[in-house]
């Protein structure tokens, strides 16, 4: 157990100690790239910088729709699969491919399908007629275009999620729902999504997290642009280290980006507690 | 083979001594003493969460003595690490390897152990040949039925050539009538061993027909050792007395301060209002309903001083003939009842 | 109807892809409908320097480094918290559960400043440390519930009859353990395969570059221009691999993130 657990202090606590350490420090071509102790001015600069403030907001708004649009179109892939279907298993292993692809190769994927005009949506538009859309080209548009890759590639995790969890309920609750006269939205509402709850705050807990760390997917399909519309607090705090070298504000950055993400991870599990007493104790 | 063959040679008696068990605040097992001599069977009877279990791990070496000592022969084992004890036990799921062919499941022990591969292979020949496996060697445990599984369970047992035998609740998972048929089989088997064998059971008929003698145990106490005869004929308390026999005992409150204890099987029935004996005693009952058993009929009654059950064969003609709400008496030999005091349960001898 | 939309859905977006990657430059600006079929965008990846099968052999040599490592790691320490007490392992699990979960791009500058250190760059077994690190969170849950899920009774059986540790863990519990490690190296390499942030800071040559820098890179180089077609055809041959890996394992795959969901 010992080597797990160096690797895992020296992998994921050591650098969070040094984010903190480093937050109070400068550390910046004009200190010769050696950290020189400044206090709380990092965060100060933090609070008051524009761009800090656009990110986090634009990283939350990301992380929130993907994050709801995977859930609501995740249920359903999960619903569809947790049916007796001929070909199933092709059926999901066909939508668990997007989850496997390295997200910068269908990043790269991606710019050429919003390609204006000559992507493949931008023709159909064409083809009948409708003015073609700019989707990577305008502020208002392109975090949407970003939103819809994100949901693309992670959908089937969630879906598989869901889908797991589907099957742990036992289908007699379902036929006994039936003869007292539940229709299916019914059983939906009162059998499947709060027996499905743990699992969907699994899933929402896990995606909320990786999301509102996104980075990849930025990087490759509009590098933050246009206009810095799409930058996240990920890429930020990655330009201000390795584009601008300021190590401390980086580090200031990522640590601010992690507080946050913790804030919300939090919010999420205490709706799930305050929601759970009404249909507390079917629990595993 | 070495090892095994050494052990084989200095089979002895089994000796607990005032051995417990506490885990926190729980006593699981309390100062429990015993003698199981070579070849001898002794069950160990109980309600689940008895303690007989937990004595089971405490003789394997799966779980540390919190007190007292375990003798085996001349050894004194308390703190011997399992393996070394020279202890074999079958598991109530008989725990076979499900990767491994039954072949396998014989022959991993011996040979991670070092014996001889000749050796493991004559060793493995004969205990497939003794329980009839031979023809399933090959098959992994999931292509077996629970029958055959036990006997791999019991063949990987015996390959270890045990200087103790621990078996728990081997049958639990056989249907009711495998287990009366392997039940003369197994005793068999276990006392070709030759070395001492504790049988855990909750399962009185079991007990009473495989094994040599009977330790009741309730709450990790040991409320009485002896032969199934003893157990039913001179129960200790009326824990053993209501534990052994089927139907249950009835326990009336006859007098204050007193239990008396009636079995089914000896009570007869009168019409109302006939006189008994002078050595038998009567009381009065109501039938409430009738189960016939074949052979037999068990009749529950309601009496002034509570209910009760009698067992009459489906001979008698005045327990085939009564209709529910009839009065009746039922009526016992006195040297037929047993006294126990009301309060500790403990019998009391009729003066 | 339902199943067609998901397959248009999921499938589509690939498809174009592979369309797009045997079409001439030229023809990508035109009608689609029009213009012949060319191999000319293969040839220009597969012929370039490094060719481009290069970053499928780093990714490849860097994905099993790093699913052994962490496999070696990761066994004894979940058979260890599998024997710990309920309630000790839950609380250990919750931590490593945040672990698992914890956007990891957060921890590139600190594990930079590692490979300048300890002078680990531009070194591929190298990059294996971090990736070990970061994957065993995954692996420990995972490998922990399917300990749990052997009866302890096995292993007792195996005590009794004189197996020690090391031959109890050979014989009998790794190989019942058999689907659970394969759902976790799939899952692992999967994981290492597609990895970017770190590979990106510690990989500058070209010739050392996995996938997935690479791929950023080579989208990085023309902003203006339109080689759809080269893009197309990378994106093509980067994803055959895993492709492959999904069709062949995908009941592994799925059982192994489902795994971590329930019992994790």
């Amino acid at each position: 157990m010992a080597p797990a657990l160096l690797l895992l202090l020296a992998v994921f606590a050591l650098p969070m100690l040094q984010y903190a350490w480093l937050s109070t420090q400068a550390q910046t071509v004009l200190t010769e790239l050696e950290p020189q102790p400044v206090g709380l001015a990092q965060w100060q600069r933090l609070l008051q910088d524009g761009r800090f403030w656009q990110d986090a907001f634009q990283t939350l708004r990301f992380g929130l729709c993907s994050v709801g649009l995977e859930l609501v179109l995740g249920l359903a892939v999960a619903l569809l699969l947790n049916q007796p279907l001929r070909g199933r298993t092709l059926l999901r292993t066909v939508s668990l491919l997007p989850w496997a692809l390295p997200t910068t190769v269908m990043a790269l994927g991606w710019r050429w399908i919003f390609n204006d005009p000559f992507g493949p949506i931008n023709l159909l538009l064409a083809q009948v007629g409708l003015p073609t859309v700019s989707f990577l080209g305008d502020p208002a548009i392109t975090w949407l275009s970003m939103v819809w890759a994100d949901t693309w590639k992670t959908t089937p995790f969630v879906a598989l999620l869901l889908l797991a969890g589907l099957q742990t309920i036992p289908a007699d609750l379902y036929e006994a729902a039936a003869l007292e006269g539940a229709n299916r939205w019914q059983s939906l509402r009162r059998i499947t999504l709060p027996l499905l709850s743990p699992y969907i705050l699994i899933a929402v807990l896990f995606r909320l997290a990786q999301a509102l760390g996104v980075f990849d997917l930025v990087q490759v399909l509009t590098a933050g642009g246009p206009a810095g519309s799409t930058e996240s607090l990920a890429l930020y705090a990655y330009i201000n280290a390795m584009r601008f070298l300021d190590f401390g504000y980086s580090a200031t950055l990522m640590l601010a980006a992690f507080l946050l993400m913790l804030l919300l991870s939090g919010g999420a599990v205490l709706l799930w507690l305050v929601s759970r007493p009404r249909w507390a104790g079917g629990q595993r | 083979m070495t090892a095994a063959a050494n052990t084989n040679g200095s089979k002895g008696a089994l000796k607990l001594q005032q051995l417990g068990r506490r885990v926190g605040r729980q006593q699981l097992l309390e100062s429990l003493s015993l003698t199981v001599q070579p070849g001898e069977i002794l069950a160990l009877l109980g309600p689940s969460g008895c303690g007989k279990s937990t004595t089971l791990r405490l003789l394997a070496g799966l779980d540390p003595a919190s007190s007292g000592q375990i003798l085996l022969g001349d050894d004194d084992i308390t703190a011997t690490p399992p393996a070394d004890r020279g202890v074999a036990l079958v598991f109530q799921s008989y725990a076979l390897y499900p990767h491994l062919s039954v072949e396998r499941n014989l022959s991993l022990g011996p040979e991670l152990r070092g014996t001889r591969p000749e050796l493991i292979k004559e060793d493995i020949n004969r205990v497939l040949d003794l329980l009839q496996l031979q023809d399933l060697r090959h098959r992994k445990p999931a292509g077996l039925s629970g029958g055959q599984r036990q006997r791999v369970a019991l063949g990987r047992a015996l390959l270890r050539r045990p200087r103790l035998m621990l078996l728990d609740e081997p049958m639990s998972n056989l249907d009711a009538k495998l287990r009366e048929e392997l039940r003369a089989e197994l005793q068999h088997i276990l006392r070709s061993i030759g070395a001492p064998v504790i049988y855990v059971t909750h399962d009185q008929h079991e007990a009473m027909g495989l094994a040599d003698r009977i330790a009741v145990l309730e709450r990790g106490q040991l409320q009485q050792v002896g032969s199934a005869e003893e157990l039913y004929r001179r129960p200790a308390n009326s824990f053993v007395a209501g534990f052994l026999g089927n139907p249950s005992i009835n326990l009336l409150s006859l007098r204050p301060g007193l239990l008396i204890g009636l079995r089914p099987e000896q009570l007869r029935l009168a019409p109302a209002g006939a006189a008994p004996a002078s050595t038998e005693t009567s009381l009065n009952a109501q039938l409430t309903t009738r189960e016939w058993l074949g052979d037999r009929l068990l009749l529950h009654l309601s009496s002034a001083n509570g209910p009760l059950k009698v067992m009459r064969p489906s001979s008698d003609t005045l327990a085939a003939g009564l209709q529910p709400g009839a009065h009746l008496e039922v009526q016992w030999s006195r040297g037929d009842a047993l006294c126990f005091d009301a309060r500790s349960g403990e019998r009391i001898e009729p003066s | 109807m339902n199943r067609l939309l998901l397959i248009l859905w999921s499938l589509g977006p690939m498809l174009w892809q592979l369309y797009t990657s045997f079409r001439p430059n030229a023809t990508l600006t035109g009608n689609p409908m029009q213009g012949g079929w060319t191999l000319e965008h293969y040839q220009a990846l597969l012929g370039g320097n490094p060719p481009f099968w290069r970053y499928l052999l780093n990714s490849g040599v860097v994905g099993l480094s790093s699913t052994l490592l962490t496999l070696v790691v990761a066994v004894p320490c979940a058979y260890g918290l599998s024997r710990l007490g309920r309630k000790t392992a839950r609380n250990v699990n919750v931590l490593v559960a945040i672990a698992a979960a914890f956007p990891y791009v957060l921890l590139f500058l600190a594990l930079l400043q590692l490979a300048r250190d300890l002078h680990l760059g531009n070194n591929l077994l190298a990059l294996s440390l971090p990736y070990t690190g970061l994957s065993l969170p995954l692996a420990i849950l995972l490998l922990q519930a399917s300990f749990r899920d052997i009866p302890p009774e096995l292993e007792e059986a195996a005590r009794l009859e004189g197996l020690g540790l090391w031959q109890r863990l050979r014989w009998v519990l790794l190989p019942l353990m058999a689907p659970a490690i394969a759902s976790a190296s799939l899952l692992i390499f999967l994981f290492c395969w597609n990895e970017y942030p770190i590979a990106l800071t510690w990989l500058s040559r070209a010739d050392l570059l996995t996938l997935a820098p690479a791929m950023a890179r080579i989208a990085g180089s023309s902003v203006f221009t339109v080689p759809y077609g080269g893009f197309a055809a990378a994106t093509v041959l980067g994803s055959i691999p895993l492709i492959v890996l999904v069709l062949v394992f995908q009941r592994q795959i799925v059982s192994g993130l489902t795994q971590g969901a329930i019992k994790g």
